[in-house]
C-alpha cells in the first residue's frame, strides 16, 4: 500500500486560498515566445521528461481540519491549446486536479500556475526547462545545454532539504523539486543560532551559502558562463537586471502571503517611522463581462529603459513603479482627494537564502508616494520609492520580518484554529491589506535561457490575475515585456505609461487580450 | 504592424482601434499572440446562489415546524412538508458532496440522524427515531460503504477516515440502549454490533492507514 508524500501548505501559500475570488483565482502565466509556431505533440513529449523532475508540480491540494497540505498524485499533465482566457481558475475546492497547466497558442509556451503551489521564479525554472527540453527534441542536433561544468558543482542534499547555493551548481538532470520542501520553515523556524552570528547575518549568508553571491545578481547570466553557464535560474536571483534586488514572486500584495499578522511597512526597525496612514488612492473601475483579467502588453527594447531608470539614479523596478504611479494620476485626472499611492513589491527571497524549492518563497516590501506633498516629478517620486524600498529589501529586515510572520504562523493559539476559522481570519486580513495598496508591481528581471534554447526564444512574458491594477515585468532577449493586468475594462492607465515611455524615445508595442463583448465580436469577425 | 500615432505604439492583432486610447489605427495587421476567446460564465456562481437560498429555505421550514407544533396541528400536511424539505436537503448534500463518496456518506448518515430525531421530536417524541431510523440508517451506511469503495475501488486513504467515522456513528445506538432511549433493543444492538465489527476490521486491514491519515488531516 503506497503512501502518498503529503506537506503542509508553505506560510506564503496560505493566503491565496484565503484570497481567491471570481476576478482573482490567484492564477499567473508565463509564457515563451519561439521563433516559429509551437509543436503540440513534441511539447507534450517535453512536458512528461519535465514532469518527471519536478515532483512539487504533482501535487494536488487538499485540506486538513487545521490547514491544506499538498499531496502527491498520480495525475499527468496534458499540454492544450489556448481556449480559455488568462489566468482562468486551476484550484476549486474538493477537485483534485492539477495546479498548473501548459497551454500552447501560435509560437507561445504557456504556463498557468495557482499561486500556492509555486512562485514567480520556481514558474520560471519549471519553464526553462520546458522549453529547454521542447528544444532539443525539436533540434536534436542541438548540444545539450545542460553543460559539464553545471554537472560539476551539484547541490547538496541534506536531510531531505536541499542545500545549495541558489542554483549556481543547478544541474538540469539532477536537481528535482521535491514537495516537502518548505524554505520558510527552513531558514525562518527555530534555527536562530544558525543565523544569530555577530557581525549580523550579511557575511554568514554571504559566504559559505552563496557561492555565487555575487553572481546572484546577474553576474552570470551576463556572462552566460561564470556562475551557472546560461541556466537563467542559474542563480538564486534569477538573473535579475544587475540594478534591483527586486521582485522574483509574482506576488501582489494582498499575496504578501507573509502578511498577515502586520502591515509589512513601518515597523520594519531601520526604517524612519511614517506617520499615520494616509487615505491610500484606490482605482475603480468596469469589471470585465465575465470577470476575466484584462491584460495588456508592452513590449520594449530593455537597454532604453534600462537608460532611462539609470538617468533617473534608480532600479528598474522601481523606475517602472513610478511610473506606473504617474501614469494613475494622469490617467484618474489627479487621484482626487486621496492622494497616497501605495504599491506593493515582492522580493525574491532564494537571492538571501539560497534554496532550489520551487515552492512559494518571497516576501513583499511596500512603498508609497503622497502626491502634492513636495516634489512630484519622476525623478523624485524614484528617490523617494527606492529610499523605501531598498531598506526592506535587505537580508536583515526580510529575515526579522519572516521570522516575525512565522511565530505568529506558528503560535499555539492559533494552529488550534479550524482551517475554515483560519481562513475567514486571513480573508479578513487580506482585505484589510487590499485597502492600503493601489497597484502591486513584480519584476521578475533579466531572464537568460540556457545554450542553445537562448537564441530559439524571443520574449518572455509575465502576469498575474489582479484584484487590483498591477505589472509584471521581465526581459529576455533584449526585450523586456510590461504585462499589465487588472480586474477592469479600463485601460487609461496603460495608455499613459505607453505615451510617456515612447515620449522618452522608446519604441512600444502593445498585444491587448480582447475583453469586452464589442472586442471579442471584433475580433471573430 | 498596425499603429496608433496618437499613443505612437505599434499595435499586435487584427485592432481596428487603438485598445489603449481608442483611436483607429493605420497600417496592416500581423497575428495577435493571444487568443480572441468567447465570453464564458461560470455555472459556479448560479449553483452557489442556488445552494445558499435552499439552504436558507430549508432551515427555515425546520424551524417554522418548531412554531406550527406549538400553535396548531397540521396532521398529515406536516408529515408531507417534512418529507419535501428533507429529501431536498439529502439531495442537496449528495450532489455537493458526490466528488467523495465516503464523505457524502457521513454527512447523509449525519444529516438523516438529526432530522429524524427532531422530526419524532415535533410528533410528539413517540421514539421511533432513536428506536428504528437512526440505528438503520447508520447500520446500513456501514455496509453501504464497505460495499462501496470495493466496488468503486477508492483509495484507502481517500476513505479510511470516513470509513472509521461511520463505524463510530455506528456505536451511537449502543448508547441509546444503555440510557434506555429506545423502545425496542433488536435494532440498535444489531448497529452497535455492525459498529464494533466494523472497526475491528478497518484496525486489522488499515490501521497504520488511518493513523497516517489522521495524523495529516488533524496536523497542528
Amino acid at each position: 500500500m503506497t503512501r502518498r508524500a503529503w506537506v503542509r501548505l508553505d506560510n506564503a501559500s496560505n493566503i491565496f486560498l484565503a484570497a481567491r475570488s471570481d476576478a482573482d483565482p490567484k492564477v499567473f502565466r508565463i509564457s515563451a515566445e519561439l521563433r516559429h509556431d509551437v509543436d503540440p505533440g513534441l511539447l507534450q513529449q517535453a512536458l512528461d521528461t519535465t514532469y518527471e523532475r519536478y515532483p512539487l508540480y504533482h501535487a494536488v491540494l487538499r485540506s486538513g481540519v487545521f490547514w491544506h497540505y499538498l499531496q502527491d498524485s498520480d495525475l499527468r499533465p496534458l499540454v492544450s491549446a489556448e481556449d480559455q482566457h488568462t489566468c482562468a481558475p486551476l484550484y476549486q475546492a474538493g477537485r483534485r486536479n492539477l495546479l498548473f497547466r501548459v497551454l500552447h497558442h501560435r509560437r507561445r509556451i504557456v504556463l498557468e500556475i495557482f499561486h500556492a503551489l509555486s512562485d514567480g521564479t520556481g514558474a520560471l525554472w519549471f519553464l526553462t526547462d520546458l522549453v529547454t527540453a521542447y528544444l532539443r527534441l525539436r533540434d536534436p542536433g542541438q548540444p545539450s545545454p545542460a553543460g559539464s561544468i553545471e554537472a560539476a558543482t551539484t547541490p547538496r542534499h541534506a536531510g531531505g532539504r536541499t542545500e545549495t547555493g541558489g542554483r549556481a551548481g543547478h544541474d538540469a538532470a539532477e536537481t528535482t523539486h521535491e514537495l516537502t520542501t518548505d524554505s520558510f520553515a527552513h531558514y525562518f523556524r527555530r534555527r536562530r543560532r544558525r543565523h544569530r552570528v555577530d557581525p549580523p547575518l550579511v557575511p554568514e549568508l554571504g559566504s559559505p551559502t552563496l557561492p555565487g553571491g555575487s553572481s546572484g545578481q546577474g553576474g552570470s547570466g551576463r556572462q552566460g558562463g561564470a556562475g551557472g553557464p546560461g541556466r537563467s535560474s542559474g542563480t538564486s536571483g534569477p538573473t535579475e537586471t544587475a540594478e534591483t534586488a527586486a521582485g522574483s514572486g509574482p506576488g501582489s500584495a494582498d499575496k504578501s502571503g507573509t502578511a498577515p499578522p502586520t502591515r509589512p511597512t513601518a515597523r520594519t526597525p531601520g526604517r524612519p517611522s511614517r506617520p499615520p496612514r494616509k487615505r491610500v488612492h484606490r482605482v475603480r473601475g468596469t469589471r470585465t463581462p465575465d470577470s476575466r483579467t484584462r491584460v495588456v502588453e508592452l513590449t520594449m527594447p530593455a537597454p532604453a529603459v534600462l537608460a532611462l531608470a539609470r538617468a533617473e539614479g534608480a532600479s528598474l523596478t522601481v523606475y517602472l513603479t513610478a511610473l506606473f504611479f504617474e501614469s494613475l494620476r494622469a490617467s484618474s485626472g489627479g487621484l482626487g482627494r486621496a492622494r497616497t499611492v501605495a504599491a506593493s513589491i515582492p522580493v525574491n527571497l532564494r537571492q538571501f537564502f539560497p534554496s532550489t524549492s520551487a515552492r512559494n518563497f518571497f516576501a513583499t516590501a511596500r512603498v508609497e508616494h503622497t502626491y502634492g506633498e513636495g516634489p512630484d516629478d519622476l525623478g523624485s517620486v524614484c528617490r523617494d520609492l527606492e529610499g523605501q524600498f531598498r531598506p526592506q529589501a535587505t537580508p536583515e529586515s526580510l529575515e526579522r520580518k519572516l521570522r516575525r510572520f512565522i511565530r505568529f504562523e506558528r503560535s499555539p493559539l492559533l494552529r488550534v484554529v479550524p482551517r475554515i476559522l483560519k481562513d475567514a481570519i486571513l480573508r479578513l486580513i487580506n482585505w484589510g491589506n487590499n485597502r492600503g495598496l493601489t497597484v502591486a508591481v513584480s519584476n521578475l528581471g533579466r531572464v537568460v535561457l540556457p545554450g542553445a534554447a537562448e537564441a530559439s526564444v524571443g520574449r518572455m512574458l509575465f502576469h498575474v490575475s489582479a484584484v487590483r491594477p498591477q505589472f509584471c515585468a521581465m526581459s529576455h532577449a533584449g526585450l523586456l515585456t510590461i504585462s499589465f493586468t487588472s480586474p477592469f475594462v479600463e485601460t487609461g492607465h496603460v495608455r499613459e505609461f505607453a505615451r510617456m515611455l515612447t515620449a522618452h524615445g522608446v519604441e512600444v508595442t502593445v498585444a491587448a487580450a480582447r475583453v469586452t463583448e464589442e472586442e471579442i465580436a471584433e475580433g471573430e469577425r | 504592424m498596425r499603429r496608433c500615432t496618437g499613443c505612437a505604439v505599434d499595435v499586435e492583432g487584427d485592432w481596428a482601434r487603438c485598445p489603449l486610447c481608442g483611436e483607429p489605427l493605420g497600417g496592416e495587421a500581423v497575428r495577435s499572440p493571444l487568443p480572441a476567446v468567447p465570453l464564458r460564465f461560470s455555472r459556479r456562481r448560479v449553483l452557489r446562489a442556488l445552494f445558499l437560498t435552499s439552504l436558507a429555505a430549508i432551515l427555515a421550514s425546520f424551524l417554522a415546524q418548531l412554531l406550527f407544533s406549538r400553535f396548531s396541528d397540521l396532521g398529515a400536511l406536516r408529515s408531507v412538508w417534512l418529507g419535501v424539505v428533507t429529501l431536498w436537503l439529502v439531495v442537496l448534500m449528495a450532489v455537493r458532496k458526490r466528488r467523495n463518496v465516503a464523505k457524502g456518506t457521513v454527512y447523509l448518515v449525519i444529516l438523516v440522524g438529526l432530522i429524524c430525531t427532531y422530526w419524532d421530536y415535533l410528533t410528539g417524541w413517540h421514539e421511533w427515531s432513536l428506536t428504528y431510523a437512526v440505528p438503520i440508517v447508520c447500520g446500513s451506511s456501514i455496509i453501504a460503504l464497505m460495499i462501496t469503495v470495493r466496488l468503486m475501488s477508492i483509495e484507502v486513504g481517500e476513505h479510511v477516515v470516513y470509513s472509521g467515522l461511520t463505524a463510530i456513528l455506528g456505536l451511537a445506538p449502543i448508547l441509546f440502549l444503555v440510557l434506555g432511549w429506545v423502545q425496542h433493543p433488536l435494532p440498535s444492538a444489531i448497529c452497535g454490533a455492525l459498529g464494533v465489527v466494523a472497526l475491528v476490521l478497518l484496525q486489522l486491514t488499515w490501521g497504520a492507514e488511518t493513523r497516517h491519515e489522521l495524523a495529516k488531516r488533524l496536523h497542528l
